[in-house]
């Protein structure tokens, strides 16, 4: 909220992009997101230090059940805690359209679960917390950074084309427009395609995440 | 002195332990000034009053870093009252104030420590200053260090668990960041202020925030149209000394008492 009522209010002052406060704070809004949907990772570890590991692969529930599960219910929390930030930025959007606000929710949804999926594949892989909060906080500035949640992908492309190539290629940028979008605050020649890369996102690391959490956590792998 | 000594030994390596960590934190400090401020320098206004955000936020990057490294010690003070670790810091043969003095200088020197790289990277795009305005850089970062590092330790023995102290945390970094002249000019919230969007004591705040005047010195130092101006050391040295003796002064009374 402090970001929205100073960051966005000020920095748009010094802006050039029409109205850059409302494209601040739908940006805002998908980072804050991506930044939620990220904590999954550090609950696996809690649960490995606290014994519930052994609990959960005791259940009745099988391992990609579990995985899919995990990645849907920490999609989930992280869409709960950024509610109310969302509900603040419609408010100071304004008007949207419906159909498009609808489609551009549900690709949240679908990036949220895919960013949840991530972490925990991140989090089985790395095994250790240290390691995982170092990394999660590069990943964190990269992708936040090499993406179009705080600016137009034409001003990176002026920037330095090789960061325009990979912010592209960004999970973020695709939900960030989706989100602008559904909010009419930008126009998009086809939505369809971030919608695609968004669905993408989610498969891959949903598959992944179930694969390698099979994998690493039979007999104690994940010690 | 030699307690004092001990005590900020004790805290470096602590530090260091946590290098990688560290690397990491550079590496995202380094993200934001090679990508989110070269790509903001082809965003700015005629009116922003700045023809080059990332010499424009270089000063106010290394700021930042050492805001966020030198409040790392209350996170281990609010660790070891948490952990009852406190009862062993105070049965060893060293008085109340060494051990609270001890605890306010090795964060402040660990944020020193943490900022050099970011004010190495600065001076290099920018330009190296003189050698007494050197001096006086490293003199106000210190003092700025100092009152972080105490403001976060008073922090963290005043929260009695690890999310109060994060709350209290996240507060404060937010309005001391982004309520000051690290990201934009003070004259943009000074403007905001006249015409009645924001408020006023919000205005005060900015000017009289050690991360702007930290941040301000520097630029007047390093880049064209900024004048130094002593009130910046002065309020430094006021927001140093407050929170310098009410973190000595609460690390003494309250963790005596729990």
């Amino acid at each position: 909220m402090s970001q929205i009522a100073f960051f966005g209010l000020i920095a748009s002052r010094m802006m050039s992009v029409p109205d850059y406060f409302h494209y601040y704070v739908g940006g805002l809004s998908v980072m804050t997101l991506w930044s939620a949907a990220v904590f999954i990772g550090f609950d696996i570890y809690e649960e490995a230090e606290h014994g519930v590991f052994e609990y959960l692969l005791s259940l009745p529930v099988s391992r990609r059940q579990l995985v899919l599960g995990r990645s849907i219910g920490g999609g989930l929390r992280a869409f709960i805690y950024v509610g109310p930030l969302i509900a603040v930025s419609m408010f100071v959007i304004g008007s949207v359209n419906p159909v498009a606000f609808i489609v551009s929710l549900l690709a949240l949804f679908l990036f949220s679960f895919g960013v949840s999926g991530m972490s925990i594949t991140i989090a089985v892989v790395i095994k250790s917390s240290d390691r995982f909060d170092i990394f999660m906080g590069v990943l964190d500035a990269l992708v936040v950074r090499l993406s179009t949640a705080m600016y137009p992908l034409a001003i990176v492309q002026a920037t330095n084309p090789v960061y325009a190539g990979i912010t592209n290629f960004n999970p973020l940028t695709y939900a960030a427009d989706l989100f602008r979008w559904g909010a009419s605050i930008i126009t998009l020649d086809n939505p369809l395609l971030p919608l695609l890369g968004i669905v993408a996102f989610f498969a891959f690391f949903t598959f992944v995440g179930m694969v390698l959490y099979e994998q690493r956590i039979e007999g104690g792998g994940w010690q | 002195m030699k307690a004092i000594l001990y005590m900020v030994e004790h805290d470096f390596r602590n530090f260091f332990r946590y290098k990688w960590w560290l690397v990491g934190l550079i590496s995202m400090n380094l993200a934001d000034l090679f990508i989110m401020a070269l790509v903001y320098s082809h965003m700015l206004s005629s009116s922003a009053g700045i023809t080059n955000y990332f010499t424009f936020f270089a000063p106010g990057l290394a700021v930042t870093g050492l805001f966020a490294s030198a409040f790392m010690i209350g996170r281990e003070v609010n660790m070891e009252r948490r952990r009852e670790v406190h009862h062993y810091m105070l049965s060893l043969p060293m008085t109340r104030t060494e051990l609270a003095v001890g605890r306010v200088l090795s964060g402040g020197l660990r944020g020193m420590i943490y900022m050099s790289p970011l004010l190495l990277t600065c001076f290099i795009f920018l330009g190296f200053p003189t050698i007494p305005q050197f001096l006086l850089i490293l003199a106000v970062l210190f003092f700025v260090a100092l009152g972080i590092s105490g403001l976060s330790i008073t922090i963290a023995v005043s929260t009695s668990s690890l999310e109060k102290f994060i709350t209290a945390r996240g507060l404060v970094y937010y309005s001391l960041f982004f309520c000051s002249s690290v990201f934009y000019p003070l004259s943009l919230i000074e403007e905001l202020g006249r015409e009645g969007k924001f408020p006023s004591v919000l205005v005060t705040f900015a000017e009289i925030n050690p991360l702007s005047n930290a941040s301000d010195m520097i630029r007047s130092f390093l880049l064209p149209g900024y004048i130094f101006s002593q009130s910046w050391v002065l309020s430094v040295l006021v927001f140093s000394a407050i929170f310098t003796l009410s973190a000595t002064f609460a690390y003494m009374k309250i963790i005596e008492r729990t």
